[in-house]
C-alpha cells in the first residue's frame, strides 16, 4: 500500500542531448493501476526503471509514500517488478525462482515455502513448481514472473511491457488476468505498455507519454473524449480518430471541399487554420450532395461493425494534407470500393486543435 | 563429365584429409605403442607393431621405481602446484572478468588494456621479474613461488570478461538487485551459477597452463623434491642412453633409461591433463541459459 509519486523527474542518457524523460510529474495514488503508453521512446520504460532504481534520475525526485528514493538501492525500495522478458533465473526452479527475493529477505525457509505455495495457487502454478524456466510455454514464464512479484507482497509493483512476448489469444486472457490480480491484491502498480487497447483496458488512469514528456494523465473514458492535444487523441483509440486539417471559415470549418458547420465559439477565428478531430464513429453515411463526400478505398469488415477507409474528395489540392478519414458504418449498409459516399458529422463530436502546436482548441 | 569431376574432386578432398590426419596420429600411434616394446624392438619392428603387455610392464615399473620414485614425486609436486595455481586462477580471475564486464569505474578500460597487453606477452618474459619479486619475499623455493604467479591470468579474466558481458542479460541481474540482492549475492546466487561453463574453460585452461609450464619452475625450484613433471622429464631425457651415448657406455652398471621408458613418462604426464578435460568437459555444456529470458 503506497502512493508513488514524481516531481520533474528528468533523465538525459550519457551522451545525448535531450532527455529521455522529461520533468515528469505524476502521481501514482494508493492501490491504483496506473499504465504508462506511448510510442517507443517516449521516456515509459525509462520512467518505470527510474523509479525501480535501475536508472539514475538526474533532477527531480521520486518519492514512495512521500519519502524520496532516488538515492536508495533498488533492493531497498521495497518494490517488485515484472519485466518484458521475464527474466527468470534460468538455474532455479519455479519454487526457487518465486522464493529468491524473501531467501534474501531472511524470511525462513517454511514461510517461504508457505507463500510461494499460495502465489502458485493464485497462479495456477502448483504443478510447475518444480519445473525450470526452460521447461514451461511463455505464459507459464509470464505467470512465474508474476508470481516472482506476487510472493513479495511489496509496496509497489512495475511491470514493463508483460505481455509483449505472448500470442495475441493469450495476451487478452492474460490482460484480464492481471488487471483482476491487481484489483484483488489492490498493489498501487505502474504498468507499462505500447500498446493503447491494453492500457484503455487495463488502467484505473492512463498517462500517454511521448518524446519524454507527459502529455495527459487521466481515466481512459476522459482521454477517449476529451483529449487535450492530436497527439493523445491520436494515439488513444482504434481505429485512430481522423485528424483532418482545416480553415476555419465563416460558415464553419473547410475540410477538402466540405465546409463542417461548427457548434463551438470557434466560428469566430476566420482564416485560422486547425486539426480537426473526428472519431470513426462520428462520422454517419448521409445522403448524396450533403457532407463531407469521399471515395471508398477499402472496407474493412469485422463482423458486428465495419471499417470504411476512403480518400477525401477535393483534398488533392492541398496534397501535404491528409486526405483519408475511416468511418464506422453498419456492415449491412457498408458502401463497395471505388464508390463516392458523404459523410454526416454527428453534432457536437468534432474536436479542434491548433494546426501549430496540436493543442486542443476549445 | 560433370559428375565425374565432381567425384574427382571428393577423392582428392578425402585423401587430403586422410594424409593431413595421418601426418598428426601416427606419431601419436608410435607413442602409445612405444612402452610396449623394448628399445630394440623400436628400431628394428614396425612403427605399429604391438610388443607385448609384459614388456609395457616392465617398462612402466622402471619408470615409475626409477631414481627412488622420482617420477612419483614430480607428479605429486606437478598436482600440487597445478590445482593450487588453478584455484588461485579461477578464484581472481571469474569476479576481475565480472567486475570488468558488468560495473562502472574509473580505470576500467585502463584494465582491460592491460589484461589484454598481458596476455599477448609471452609468459617467459615475465618469469624474471616474477623470480626477483618471490626471492624478495622470501618464496624461493616454496610451492607458492609456482602458485602465486597464476593470481593473475588475463587469459581466463579476458574469457570471463567477455562471456558475461556478452551472454548474461542484464535484466536477469536487475531483476536479482530489485528482489533484495546485494552485488556479491547478485554475484554468488545469479552470475556464478550461471558463469559454470566459463569457470570450468578458465579452470582447465590455467590447469594446462600450469602443468606444462617449464620455464617458470625451471626458475623457481632448484631440488629434485621440488621439481614438477615437466622439469624431470628434461631430466629423463638427460638419463636416456641413445640420447647421451658418451655418458652411458654400454656395460656400466648405473640404471640407464631407454626410449621406451621416456614414451612411457610422456604418457604418465600427459593423462592427468587429460582426465581434467573430461571433468571440464561435463561443465562445459551448453544452454545454461535458456528459458531465461524471451527475446
Amino acid at each position: 500500500m503506497a502512493t508513488v509519486t514524481f516531481e520533474g523527474a528528468t533523465r538525459f542518457y550519457p551522451k545525448t542531448e535531450r532527455a529521455a524523460v522529461n520533468g515528469l510529474d505524476l502521481e501514482v495514488r494508493d492501490g491504483e493501476l496506473l499504465v504508462l503508453v506511448g510510442p517507443s521512446g517516449c521516456g515509459k520504460t525509462t520512467t518505470l526503471r527510474m523509479l525501480a532504481g535501475l536508472e539514475h534520475v538526474d533532477e527531480g525526485a521520486i518519492l514512495i509514500d512521500g519519502k524520496d528514493v532516488i538515492n536508495l538501492a533498488p533492493r531497498d525500495r521495497d518494490i517488485a517488478m515484472v519485466f518484458q522478458n521475464y527474466a527468470l533465473y534460468p538455474h532455479m526452479n519455479v519454487a526457487q525462482n518465486m522464493g529468491f527475493a524473501l531467501r534474501m529477505a531472511g524470511v525462513p525457509k517454511l514461510e517461504i515455502e508457505r507463500r510461494v505455495r499460495a502465489a502458485a495457487v493464485i497462479l495456477d502454478l502448483e504443478e510447475y513448481l518444480e519445473r525450470k524456466p526452460r521447461q514451461l510455454s511463455g505464459g507459464q514464464r509470464q505467470r512465474v514472473a508474476m508470481g516472482r512479484a506476487i510472493v513479495r507482497e511489496p509496496r509497489v509493483f512495475l511491470m514493463d511491457e508483460p505481455l509483449s512476448n505472448l500470442d495475441a489469444q493469450l495476451r487478452v486472457a492474460t490482460r484480464a488476468e492481471i488487471a483482476a490480480l491487481q484489483r484483488n491484491l489492490a498493489v498501487t502498480t505502474l504498468y507499462v505498455t505500447h500498446d493503447q487497447v491494453e492500457a484503455m483496458t487495463m488502467g484505473d488512469r492512463v498517462a500517454v507519454m511521448k518524446d519524454g514528456f507527459l502529455q495527459q494523465c487521466d481515466t481512459p473514458r476522459t482521454l477517449y473524449e476529451n483529449p487535450t492535444n492530436a497527439f493523445v487523441a491520436g494515439f488513444i483509440g482504434s481505429p485512430a480518430m481522423n485528424l483532418l486539417e482545416g480553415t476555419i471559415e465563416p460558415g464553419g470549418v473547410r475540410i477538402g471541399a466540405t465546409v463542417v458547420p461548427v457548434a463551438n465559439g470557434l466560428h469566430k477565428a476566420v482564416g485560422k487554420s486547425v486539426i480537426a478531430g473526428l472519431r470513426p464513429e462520428s462520422l454517419a453515411l448521409a445522403a448524396a450532395g450533403t457532407g463531407i463526400p469521399a471515395t471508398v478505398r477499402i472496407v474493412e469488415e469485422l463482423g458486428a461493425e465495419a471499417f470504411v477507409h476512403a480518400s477525401l474528395v477535393g483534398a488533392d489540392a492541398v496534397p501535404q494534407k491528409p486526405s483519408n478519414i475511416i468511418a464506422r458504418v453498419e456492415p449491412r449498409a457498408a458502401p463497395g470500393k471505388g464508390e463516392l459516399v458523404h459523410f454526416q458529422v454527428k453534432e457536437g463530436s468534432m474536436l479542434f486543435f491548433d494546426a501549430a502546436s496540436g493543442e486542443r482548441l476549445r | 563429365m560433370a559428375l565425374n569431376q565432381r567425384h574427382l574432386m571428393r577423392v582428392v578432398g578425402l585423401a587430403v584429409l586422410l594424409i593431413v590426419t595421418a601426418f598428426f596420429v601416427v606419431p601419436m600411434i608410435w607413442l602409445f605403442l612405444a612402452p610396449t616394446k623394448t628399445d630394440g624392438q623400436l628400431l628394428t619392428e614396425s612403427p605399429f607393431a604391438f610388443g607385448s603387455l609384459s614388456t609395457l610392464f616392465h617398462t612402466f615399473h622402471r619408470i615409475i621405481t626409477y631414481g627412488d620414485d622420482s617420477l612419483v614425486i614430480w607428479l605429486k609436486n606437478s598436482a600440487i602446484y597445478s590445482f593450487g595455481g588453478t584455484a588461485l586462477a579461477i578464484v581472481a580471475a571469474i569476479p576481475a572478468g565480472y567486475g570488468l564486464a558488468l560495473t562502472h569505474f574509473i580505470g576500467r578500460r585502463a584494465l582491460l588494456s592491460i589484461t589484454l597487453v598481458v596476455m599477448i606477452m609471452p609468459a617467459t618474459a615475465l618469469v624474471l621479474p616474477l623470480f626477483l619479486e618471490i626471492n624478495k619475499l622470501g618464496l624461493y623455493g616454496t610451492i607458492w613461488s609456482l602458485i602465486l604467479p597464476f593470481g593473475f591470468f588475463p587469459f581466463g579474466v579476458y574469457l570471463t570478461y567477455i562471456y558475461f558481458s556478452s551472454t548474461i542479460p542484464k535484466d536477469l541481474l536487475a531483476a536479482a538487485r530489485i528482489d533484495g540482492a546485494g552485488e556479491w549475492n547478485v554475484f554468488r546466487y545469479i552470475a556464478l551459477p550461471l558463469a559454470r561453463p566459463i569457470v570450468a574453460l578458465v579452470g582447465f585452461f590455467a590447469f594446462v597452463a600450469s602443468w606444462n609450464n617449464f620455464f617458470l619452475p625451471f626458475v623457481m625450484t632448484y631440488d629434485n623434491s621440488q621439481y614438477p613433471l615437466q622439469i624431470g622429464l628434461q631430466q629423463l631425457i638427460g638419463s636416456t642412453a641413445s640420447f647421451n651415448p658418451a655418458n652411458y657406455s654400454a656395460g656400466s652398471s648405473i640404471v640407464v633409461l631407454h626410449r621406451p621408458d621416456l614414451a612411457m613418462a610422456v604418457i604418465i604426464a600427459v593423462a592427468p591433463v587429460l582426465i581434467v578435460f573430461l571433468f571440464a568437459q561435463r561443465a562445459l555444456v551448453s544452454g545454461m541459459l535458456a528459458g531465461a529470458t524471451k527475446e
